[in-house]
């Protein structure tokens, strides 16, 4: 009996280390839904493992040096470009695979990657402004909230310290272009970022706490981020800047020194379909580009005013650019300088 | 010393390009790495205790006609252990301590518990980290509590 024992498991353990497939996801942390994971691995029998990062350059940096064991990556719309002009992604076609008829054709011919030839959508979201209504009840849909704050807000405002998002809301509020070199331009939001430091009370991630406590009353934040907030303190609301606010989309792509291409492609298709995709944006509250997924959403999602932008302030959003190697320059420069 | 970062980095370069020769990605990187960089913190208490220590009793065990190996075992390391214990909490710390290093070196599905708190920073810092956040700091403390008490009582 014992061998008997012994034997079938010796052949279970032979037989499960023969099928074990896996898939190795690297993504931002506290942003993949563990419910998404579970249904991806019951249906198809995939061990998944998920790695985090903190930030694009970081994910960048080893994904560049290699032997990182990543199959999937999920990058910010202005660096899927590097990727791609570095040959760091894979060619895995989802414009060709089975759910691409869900996506919607309005993130289908992107800049980053016409006609979706690497990536997937995962999430979708802008960078605004968040006021708590209780303490200011003035017009919150400009940049005016964070660059020349209302006398009731100063003291006790936060800017998330995202470069490239507070750089192109400043520039936006005095009049350019986002990636702009105009130094009139910029010496405008120069001087109007340093004077409105003043009346903030810092520069910080994860404030969903503070927000929520009213610790602190306004700032530069994620919709997302911020629909979590509302959800735990319904004083809160978010604005589009009527200047100029930005979108961005994270998508998900497959790498080239990938070991498990197959899966990956699975898993690329796998979120496509729209039960699946409502499942991500349930968990980090932000919107995905696959239609059909609102069905499958929380009853809250479908009207919240920071998933649904409203009509007349659509075309204010501009997409975050990748800005010339000069231009990031003289904003280092002076973002170095906000931050001293 | 150099930053920490140019060590991140050059061991980035040089670890990605044995993964890629070898194929191997398991955690010995990291313990590789997080040993180079606690050797000199452990060896110093090791040392401070080595001087300190009276060679008499070594040379009255060799009279005895103790073998070196049964000197060292029965003599030697019971008079160091002090000084290894005090090294091992200190590279303990400096070791759970390390970000930036880790970050780089650590391949897929590899974290700890710094580097998993890095993740969750740009999005929502749930309670749970603050908690936990707490606890290390109460035990980092703890730690290097003993580590004083240790050093000072068998001087």
């Amino acid at each position: 009996m014992k061998t008997l024992i012994a034997t079938a498991s010796a052949v279970a353990l032979i037989a499960g280390a023969a099928s074990a497939k896996e898939l190795q996801i690297y993504n931002w942390g506290n942003y993949t839904n563990p419910k998404l994971i579970e249904k991806f691995e019951k249906e198809t029998g995939i061990d998944v493992t998920i790695t985090d990062y903190d930030s694009n350059s970081t994910a960048l940096a080893k994904v560049q040096a290699g032997g990182h064991g990543f199959d999937i990556v999920v990058p910010s719309n202005s660096w899927v470009q590097i990727y791609i002009e570095e040959d760091l992604l894979l060619e895995s076609r989802p414009d060709q695979m089975e759910n691409f008829k869900y996506m919607d054709p309005v993130w289908v011919d992107v800049d980053w990657d016409p006609g979706r030839h690497y990536t997937v959508p995962w999430q979708w979201g802008t960078t605004g402004v968040v006021v708590n209504t209780k303490y200011y009840d003035g017009d919150i849909d400009t940049s005016a909230i964070f660059l020349d704050p209302p006398e009731e807000l100063v003291g006790k405002i936060n800017v998330v310290p995202e470069m490239g998002d507070v750089m192109s809301l400043a520039i936006m509020y005095y009049g350019g272009e986002p990636c702009t070199d105009d130094k009139e331009i910029l010496k405008k939001v120069h001087t109007g970022l340093m004077a409105a430091k003043d009346k903030w009370l810092g520069m910080d991630y994860g404030n969903l706490e503070k927000f929520a406590k009213e610790d602190l009353w306004a700032g530069v934040n994620w919709n997302g981020s911020t629909f979590r907030m509302r959800l735990q303190n319904p004083n809160i609301a978010y604005g589009y800047p009527k200047e100029g606010y930005i979108v961005w989309m994270d998508s998900v792509a497959v790498l080239k020194d990938a070991k498990n291409v197959e899966e990956a492609k699975e898993f690329q298709n796998f979120i496509m379909k729209p039960e699946n995709a409502a499942l991500i944006s349930d968990f980090a509250r932000y919107a995905n580009g696959i239609q059909g997924s609102e069905e499958f959403m929380p009853e809250d999602m479908k009207t919240a005013r920071e998933i649904i932008v409203p009509a007349e302030l659509k075309s204010a959003g501009k997409f975050s650019p990748t800005c010339s190697p000069e231009v990031q320059k003289l904003y280092t420069r002076i973002w170095t300088d906000l931050q001293k | 010393m150099i930053p920490e970062i140019v060590t991140a980095v050059a061991l980035l370069i040089v670890f990605a390009w044995v993964k890629v020769a070898t194929g191997h990605t398991s955690m010995i990187y990291l313990i590789a790495a997080h040993t180079a960089f606690c050797i000199p913190f452990a060896y110093l208490p090791i040392r401070a205790r080595l001087e300190t220590m009276d060679d008499s009793l070594e040379k009255a065990a060799a009279d005895l006609y103790a073998s070196r190996w049964q000197v060292f075992r029965r003599i030697t390391l019971p008079l160091m252990m002090p000084g290894i214990i005090a090294g091992l909490m200190l590279a303990f710390v400096i070791s759970m301590d390390d970000v930036v290093i880790t970050e780089f070196v650590k391949s897929a599905g590899q974290d700890t518990l710094p580097t998993y708190m890095l993740g969750q920073l740009r999005r929502v810092v749930t309670p749970e980290v603050n908690a936990i956040s707490t606890v290390v700091v109460a035990a980092g403390a703890l730690l290097v509590s003993i580590f004083f008490w240790v050093s000072r009582n068998r001087r």
